[in-house]
């Protein structure tokens, strides 16, 4: 039991960090009925965006933050007011393609831009732990990945609850003509709506970036992670992100204890797929 | 439509054809391997096209037949010592097995969750194949036939596979089941009431899907001769499916004819440099979608009414 616990502390700590990787894909779910398959590459963008001004600035990837979460807002307005608004329409897959071509843009171009090397944002934290028993360490790196994330799932959940913003967005979406009655401008509030999304995948992107390497080609990895955690999780709902993050994390990390760390991913994508295949409106969610 | 338009129709596919099966008689090295991709990649947009276009089913995880019988051959090639063709075969109906078995998970979502359903499996593939000693890890393995293909065997398997594609799909669309597809395509519920058995019809198409798609993987990694798990199963295939198929024509038969045309001369001219011509695909496709969502073909026949191939009756 003693060897269990680790892991679980760990996937615990990392569900953290997955559940603020899904929940700008989840919000964008909820409010534009849009699977953002771009949603893994913008938050690579935003790690390789905080690498830049590190490099630039020998400032440290948290406190970058500060400048790559409002670029990230300005990134996610354009991509949704620009481009996928112009799509929007009673069909799924014209919006859909329009994110998979930006997917694709974006894993060129950041090859072109950083070349397919390993990148990693260094912190002197990656490796400290604090010991809380002679068998169980807390890695530093995740205990700040759950709390930040963790915090930031809260920001976005008053956000949407309390804020003027947050409920003309949730009016949008649950019924768009009325809330164009009202004088709700329905699509400025979707871009703006993904402009936070990606304020969450910023920050998503830095601590992936503090925490593992990454690579150009890294997005699409993240994306599927994403969907895992929403689609455990139930569509929209916060609460479901956060316990779908926990599971997929404890599933690939007891996978990676018992079956080796070769198959880390592979027993997370099998939990997904079962759980796609008995309950394809997610464990907690309802159609 | 007159009767000459009618002829034309067909003096234009006739010629087509007859250019494609005599490349190797005058067809430079490089001519030859221009369409013997480009018959390779036909088929495979031409069954994404039935697919996504036609079924109404998004699929994101072609890579899945793709890798598998790639695998299949390699390993058949290699272990076995059987024939190269016959291996090609094997790996269309591993393909369809494995398109049954995937079936029994994923044919309970829709829409969107499909198409990251059948993406998940391809990626479970993958990690299942890179942890696999029996196929060599990620390290990959180079196929190794008895005898190996010469170069214009290789073209005239492509070539009929690629013309065979296109004569199936046809055969396929001016039949009941075509007829079903596309009503469900349009809407499920109704077309459901009408009397379309939409789960049969659909699962029809995937294994149809799976085999062509699974015969024309064998080619191109007989053709390829090396084959490695992150590349097989990778969701880069898919992409270019996608782009062909949006930039020629979603739903039409003619479109991935031009898309797959239109790929293969971007991706030679610019073979040194992979990404950039993939960006350059991936900005054409959102310019296609934004300003002609039918694609080329599709925004062609509906401004002049001209079509090549018509899944109508007249």
């Amino acid at each position: 039991m003693e060897e269990l616990a680790q892991p679980i502390l760990n996937g615990i700590l990392l569900g953290g960090l997955y559940a603020i990787v899904a929940i700008g894909m989840s919000t964008m779910f909820g409010i534009v009925k849009l699977v953002n398959l771009a949603h893994g590459d913008l938050m690579i963008l935003a790690s390789f965006l905080c690498l830049s001004f590190m490099t630039w600035l020998g400032v440290s990837p948290l406190l970058s933050l500060f400048v790559v979460v409002p670029i990230m807002y300005f990134v996610g307005f354009f991509v949704q007011g620009y481009l996928i608004n112009r799509v929007l329409g009673k069909e799924m897959e014209p919006p859909l393609l329009v994110a998979f071509g930006i997917s694709i843009i974006l894993q060129n171009l950041l090859l072109l831009i950083f070349t397919p090397d390993a990148r990693t944002l260094e912190t002197s934290l990656a490796i400290k732990t604090i010991p809380i028993a002679d068998f169980l360490n807390i890695p530093v790196i995740y205990l700040i990945d759950f709390l930040l994330g963790l915090g930031s799932i809260s920001a976005l959940y008053f956000f949407f609850q309390r804020t003027y913003m947050g409920r003309a967005i949730r009016a949008a979406s649950d019924d768009e003509t009325a809330a164009q009655l009202m004088g709700v401008n329905t699509r400025n509030i979707y871009a703006k709506a993904m402009g936070i999304a990606m304020m969450t995948a910023a920050m998503a992107g830095v601590l992936i970036g503090m925490t593992f390497t990454f690579y150009p080609h890294t997005g699409p990895q993240y994306l599927i992670i994403a969907f895992g955690v929403v689609v455990i999780g139930g569509l929209g709902s916060m609460k479901g992100a956060l316990a779908g993050g926990l599971i997929l994390a404890i599933a690939q990390l007891l996978g990676a204890h018992f079956f080796g760390p070769g198959f880390q991913l592979f027993c997370g994508y099998v939990v997904l797929l079962v759980v796609l295949a008995l309950r394809p409106q997610g464990i907690f969610g309802t159609i | 439509m007159g009767g000459t338009l009618q002829k034309t129709r067909w003096y234009i596919l006739g010629l087509l054809v007859l250019v494609l099966s005599t490349v190797p008689l005058w067809g430079t090295e490089y001519v030859l391997l221009f369409c013997l991709l480009f018959c390779l990649y036909l088929a495979f947009s031409q069954m994404w096209n039935l697919l996504t276009g036609y079924s109404g089913l998004l699929a994101l995880g072609q890579q899945s037949f793709i890798g598998i019988s790639g695998y299949t051959v390699a390993v058949m090639c290699n272990y076995y010592a059987v024939n190269a063709w016959l291996a090609v075969l094997l790996g269309g109906i591993i393909s369809v097995l494995l398109a049954l078995f995937m079936s029994l998970f994923i044919f309970r979502m829709r829409g969107v969750y499909f198409g990251i359903g059948t993406w998940i499996f391809a990626e479970t593939l993958m990690l299942w194949f890179s942890n696999w000693e029996y196929t060599k890890y990620g390290v990959g393995l180079f196929i190794k036939p008895p005898t190996p293909p010469s170069m214009t065997e290789l073209y005239y398997a492509a070539f009929i596979v690629g013309v065979g594609s296109v004569v199936l799909v046809y055969l396929i669309l001016r039949s009941k089941l075509g007829l079903g597809l596309m009503a469900m395509r349009d809407d499920d519920a109704v077309s459901e009431t009408m009397g379309v058995e939409v789960f049969r019809s659909k699962l029809y198409c995937f294994l149809v899907a799976a085999f062509v798609t699974g015969i024309a993987a064998g080619v191109i990694y007989h053709f390829q001769v090396f084959i490695q798990p992150y590349r097989a199963f990778a969701i880069d295939w898919t992409v270019k499916l996608v782009f062909i198929v949006i930039i020629g024509g979603i739903g039409t038969i003619e479109g991935p004819i031009l898309g797959a045309f239109i790929y293969i001369l971007l991706s030679q001219t610019l073979s040194e440099y992979i990404s950039l011509s993939m960006l350059i695909l991936g900005v054409i496709a959102i310019i296609v979608i934004l300003t002609a969502p039918k694609g080329i073909m599709g925004s062609l026949q509906e401004k002049m009414g001209f079509e090549i191939l018509s899944p109508r009756r007249r």
